[in-house]
């Protein structure tokens, strides 16, 4: 079976527990604005142009059949045009330095599980092992489950990253093969939520309370955005629907990525309200944390080295 | 054993030991010609005596004359020179660099030094006339000058202008006995000795004799100073120093104060008798055990006593650099001397050998963030967690140090080589990252550098220099003439079978020569056999007598090797005359080209396996090659893998490569690691690349640079999850790895404000130095390596 990921990173520390590799999969049913990794929400592959690397030889235009391609004024030196591309890769071919690529590939599960495989030793000695995470991972549910199902045979701890927002009955299917569910609620009323992310949360909400009926390991995230989901208001809604549901699953949140922006422009989009954005400052996160602990709900945090 | 890991974890940086830190760090750094004076006049009264007993006389002068300072503050005492961290200047191995040097030594880009200018004519007038063909660099320049540059681009030569280094003596022996148990053992030998042997026992007493002298001296200048110190405190320190010296000199010591003060003075005679990069003194947190542990029972030492006192030695390794000449100090950055201590590491019977002493040492670490000692830790399966976690911590705080070694590899490359098993895991480090036994060997670590990428290049082009045009190698015909990758891969053996046996003979030459110019009398009295047999250590003396030849570079290899079988051979997709074109031009006109090799071929240190076993299979071949030579003392030559900064210099050497690499440009650094940022899936990608390079073929040592930001160590779930990737290393057998954590945007001021900067030490390869005396070039190639742990 083939799937469109859009990499597998290893030495994904950020991931669940130990060290793993993570698998991101193309496709997702939301469209948050601050998404960070923006060539999740599509499912098919896109061109990417790194200007950057890009050398001005020219021969991704005299690659293309499709004369999508031309040549910018001075900077930048390709312009492409979306309507005309068809996405199949000749320029990318043809380019020296990579400075065309797409921002995914079609891969078979068995290509992905034997490079999951590759680094089984360092799962096995630092309790690690893999995660799949988009997109969403729900998004190709059968591709993600053949994955999941493999790795269980190979005794790798598997977790998942998803938004929930699935049916029901597709959602169950892995809940006997994840080993941890990272899962993330992001805005609590369900208006904004739909504002934000193009979706209601109800679905979500639901698919939260039926998980949290069936299985244990399950780590809430909640990813900050100043001004949109890092409201005291937000933090202390979630942070009392997860008490109430099941007041032993600790809550995360994740600071703000500011490499997201970058990643627009990659696709040749800008995304105006990402601009300027940063990272919480330290005593803003302490303070959320703060509203988390307050409701009776652990916090999952990393602990400081004292110096 | 939780008990005094917290305690140790717990300990304070002394006042003491802050205040000895700055004084010695602001202290300017000055050429010193007082030893090359009296080893001079030594010389010119005993013309006609044999070499080794004029160099024991000369030793036995300095160290009753050179010039000895106290500070008051000290625990532990002694220097080869008044001032610290001076260049020494040695007129038997090599001066004629220093005659032309000496004027720029101040302003040099690589490791400066203030030079008087009453000395740079006293150096003229007195010293340089004499030595004029006396000298070892002389007598080589003479003797084998032309093959030396004949094959200088494809080999290094090392060892050509200074006595021999890398050396780990047996320190135990010379605390349980010292020099008065050593003398008397010569001096029994010497009743028995044959003619031709006397004269070495005669050094031998000559020299230990000495070393009590010099022991002496400096009891007697501390209570000279009693007259005019009236601080209670120092007072007291003063008059201990007095006591413990002067014991020392007849007596072994008893206790730990007095056992390291008895191991600094070996060093500091070592290393005024040979004046030699690195002698180790191993594994200290092992025999300096039971002198602890007595005080610590005993109740006269707590572990705060006893952490200022390894502090006070820690000081002390930093107090003598090395001065080499500036093409040397290119390859060997920021004066290393290499006081190697090794912690850590397995028993005898395979249990954990870490102790309070270990973990002692991890923290002086931690606390001064020097570059000396050259810290290294032995990590094995039976490592405890918290041992593995302190070196995670230690590590995280950026002095790159310890550098982590790995007894599951390198016990076993060391039985491979003929060492005992008993030798094999009482392993130390010697210099930067080379392996050595305790006690009983010279190592010659660094007889050579052999430039692999530069015979492939002669390979590829019948033999002729891409960058002069000169035939250097064998006609063995262009890429073009290669009718498969097979016939491609015969004609290299050929180039590196000629070359091989011209460096063999080299350095066999260069090993006899040490012993005709060097002897070292002291260094021989403290390595096993050599008072039993009576042969000094330069003649093979010694129990084990290896040599070490470096092979490199193994990402250039594996790169330049993959980019032609898959595209000229495999896929026919490259024609040869393109590339060979390419490489003649230096990729004139062919930047897409160039750019497709970076970019669409794999790269060694990616886990791509093909890959990485074409750079496996030339390293296997270099090993099992040199196994059919022995050495000028009968022992075996044996690979490294590394460069330290050599592939700066070596780069140079090499035109352009199939790997996509400019002429001239620097090659993969360390040894181990890949091709700069080609390396694009991360460390555990990288280590099991780096671990396809079979270990048994890095028994000289193996160097794998890795880079952290050190955002990853600052959550306690960062250093267990480093500490994993550690324990994992030592699953995948590599000999060894070494981590540079700083950000990037410090190395970046740093570079403009050296001055705010002073301390920052840096890895710079098998060693650290402080980034800002680093020559700007190695400061951006420090910024460029790839880094990991910053998302
Ligand atoms: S992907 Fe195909 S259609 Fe699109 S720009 Fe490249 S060559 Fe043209
Ligand atoms: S082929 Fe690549 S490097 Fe050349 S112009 Fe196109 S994008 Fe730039």
């Amino acid at each position: 079976m083939y799937g469109n990921i859009i990499d597998i990173k290893k030495f994904a520390i950020h991931d669940g527990p130990g060290i793993r590799s993570t698998v991101f999969l193309k496709g997702c049913p939301l469209s948050c604005i601050w998404c960070h990794n923006p060539e999740g929400i599509d499912s098919k592959i896109n061109l990417w142009y790194f200007e950057k690397k890009c050398i001005g030889c020219h021969r991704c235009v005299a690659a293309c059949k499709n004369s999508a391609l031309s040549i910018g004024s001075a900077s930048p030196h390709i312009v492409i045009d979306r309507e005309k591309c068809i996405n199949e890769g000749n320029c990318v071919e043809a380019c020296p330095t990579a400075a065309l690529c797409f921002d995914g590939k079609r891969v078979s599960q068995r290509e992905v599980i034997d490079v999951l495989l590759e680094d089984k030793p360092f799962y096995d000695k630092s309790g690690g092992g893999i995660t799949i995470s988009g997109g969403d991972p729900l998004f190709q549910h059968e591709f993600a489950l053949g994955i999941l199902m493999e790795c269980k045979k190979h005794s790798i701890h598997t977790a998942i990253e998803t938004c929930m927002y699935a049916k029901k009955e597709i959602f169950e299917k892995f809940f006997d093969y994840v080993d941890l569910f990272i899962v993330d609620l992001k805005v609590f009323n369900s208006a904004n939520h739909k504002k934000y992310t193009g979706v209601e949360n109800e679905l979500i909400k639901s698919n939260f309370e039926f998980l949290a009926s069936k299985k244990e390991n399950i780590l809430v995230r909640i990813p900050l955005v100043p001004g949109i989901t890092a409201t005291k208001e937000n933090i202390g809604e979630i942070a009392s629907f997860v008490y109430e549901v099941n007041n032993k699953i600790p809550i995360e949140l994740m600071n703000y990525n500011p490499l997201g922006e970058n990643k627009y422009r990659l696709m040749g989009k800008a995304n105006e309200l990402l601009k300027g954005i940063k990272p919480l400052p330290e005593p803003e996160l302490d303070a959320l944390y703060q509203i988390i602990s307050d409701k009776g709900v652990k916090i999952a945090r990393e602990k400081k080295v004292k110096q | 054993m939780a008990n005094y890991i917290e305690e140790i974890s717990k300990l304070q940086i002394s006042h003491r030991i802050s205040l000895l830190k700055e004084r010695m760090l602001s202290e300017p750094r000055f050429l010193s010609l007082e030893q090359a004076l009296l080893i001079t006049q030594c010389y010119k009264e005993n013309e006609n005596l044999p070499r080794i007993l004029r160099r024991a006389k000369s030793l036995s002068l300095a160290l009753n004359k050179i010039e000895i300072r106290i500070d008051p503050l000290e625990l532990i005492v002694g220097n080869r020179t008044p001032g610290v961290r001076a260049g020494v200047v040695s007129p038997e191995a090599g001066i004629s660099w220093i005659d032309r040097e000496i004027e720029t030594l101040h302003e040099r880009p690589q490791d400066q030094f203030n030079v008087r200018k009453e000395d740079i004519e006293e150096f003229r007038k007195t010293i340089l006339p004499y030595w004029k063909g006396k000298s070892l660099e002389d007598a080589v320049k003479d003797r084998l000058g032309a093959e030396i540059s004949a094959i200088g681009k494809v080999v290094k030569i090392n060892q050509t202008d200074h006595a021999q280094g890398h050396i780990c003596p047996n320190t135990q022996k010379w605390l349980a006995i010292g020099p008065a148990g050593l003398k008397k053992e010569a001096e029994e030998k010497l009743k028995m000795a044959s003619d031709d042997k006397k004269v070495f026992y005669e050094s031998v007493i000559i020299v230990l004799s000495a070393a009590q002298d010099f022991m002496r001296r400096y009891s007697k200048l501390a209570k000279k100073m009693l007259v005019e110190v009236s601080d209670g405190r120092l007072r007291e320190n003063l008059i201990e120093i007095e006591r413990i010296c002067a014991k020392l000199a007849d007596n072994p010591p008893e206790t730990f104060r007095e056992a390291v003060q008895s191991l600094w003075f070996l060093f500091v005679i070592l290393q005024m008798e040979s004046n030699a990069s690195s002698f180790s003194p191993g594994r200290a947190d092992q025999y300096l055990y039971p002198y602890f542990k007595r005080d610590i029972e005993s109740g006269k030492l707590d572990l705060s006593g006893a952490l200022e006192i390894i502090e006070a030695l820690w000081l002390k390794f930093n107090q003598i650099v090395y001065l080499r000449n500036s093409n040397s100090a290119k390859y060997f950055a920021g004066f290393p001397i290499g006081f190697n201590i090794a912690c850590g590491g397995q028993t005898q019977d395979g249990r954990d050998a870490s102790n309070e002493l270990s973990f002692l040492f991890l923290k002086a670490q931690e606390h001064l963030l020097l570059p000396q000692p050259n810290l290294s830790a032995r990590l094995f399966k039976g490592s405890s967690s918290e041992f593995v976690d302190q070196c995670s911590r230690v590590i995280g705080m950026g002095s790159g140090m310890p550098q982590i070694f790995n007894d599951e590899s390198i016990i076993p490359a060391l039985i491979n080589q003929g060492i005992s098993k008993e030798d094999a895991t009482n392993y130390a480090i010697v210099g930067c990252v080379e392996l050595t036994t305790h006690g009983n060997n010279l190592g010659w670590s660094d007889a050579a550098m052999f430039n692999l990428v530069k015979v492939l290049e002669l390979t590829l082009n019948n033999g002729i220099c891409l960058q002069t045009g000169v035939q250097m190698g064998l006609q063995t015909g262009y890429l073009t003439d290669y009718k498969s990758y097979e016939d491609l891969e015969e004609a290299y053996k050929k180039q590196l079978d000629h070359f091989i046996d011209r460096m063999i003979a080299v350095c066999d030459a260069v090993d006899r020569m040490h012993a005709e110019f060097l002897p070292t009398p002291f260094l021989s009295s403290v390595i096993d056999d050599c008072l039993e047999k009576g042969i000094d250590v330069t003649a093979g003396g010694a129990h084990y007598n290896l040599s070490g030849i470096q092979a490199i570079q193994v990402a250039n290899i594996a790169d330049s090797l993959a980019v032609i079988k898959k595209l000229v051979y495999d896929e026919g997709t490259l024609k040869a005359e393109e590339l060979l074109k390419a490489l003649q031009t230096n990729y004139e006109g062919s930047e897409e080209l160039r750019q497709y090799l970076i970019n669409k071929v794999p790269k060694y240190g990616n886990d791509v396996a093909w890959v990485d076993n074409i750079g496996a299979k030339w390293i296997e071949y270099f090993a099992e090659k040199l196994k059919d030579y022995r050495n000028a003392r009968g022992g075996p030559y044996h690979t490294g893998l590394y460069t330290v900064s050599a592939h700066i210099p070596m780069g140079h050497n090499v035109g352009a490569s199939p790997d996509g690499r400019l002429s001239r440009d620097p090659l993969a650094d360390g040894g181990m690691s890949a091709m700069y940022g080609r390396d694009r899936n991360g460390p555990t990608a990288l280590l099991k690349s780096v671990s396809r390079i079979n270990s048994m073929y890095g028994s000289n040592g193996t160097l794998l640079n890795m880079k952290f930001l050190p955002d990853f160590f600052k959550t306690e779930e960062g250093i267990k999850k480093f500490s994993s990737l550690l324990m994992t290393f030592v699953d995948l057998r590599i000999n060894h790895v070494q981590f540079n954590v700083v950000r990037r945007e410090d190395l970046l001021k740093a570079k403009q404000k050296p001055e705010q900067y002073r301390g920052l030490t840096v890895r710079v390869a098998g060693y650290t130095a402080y980034f800002t005396e680093l020559a700007s070039d190695l400061q951006d190639e420090i910024i460029e390596r790839t880094s990991y742990g910053d998302i």
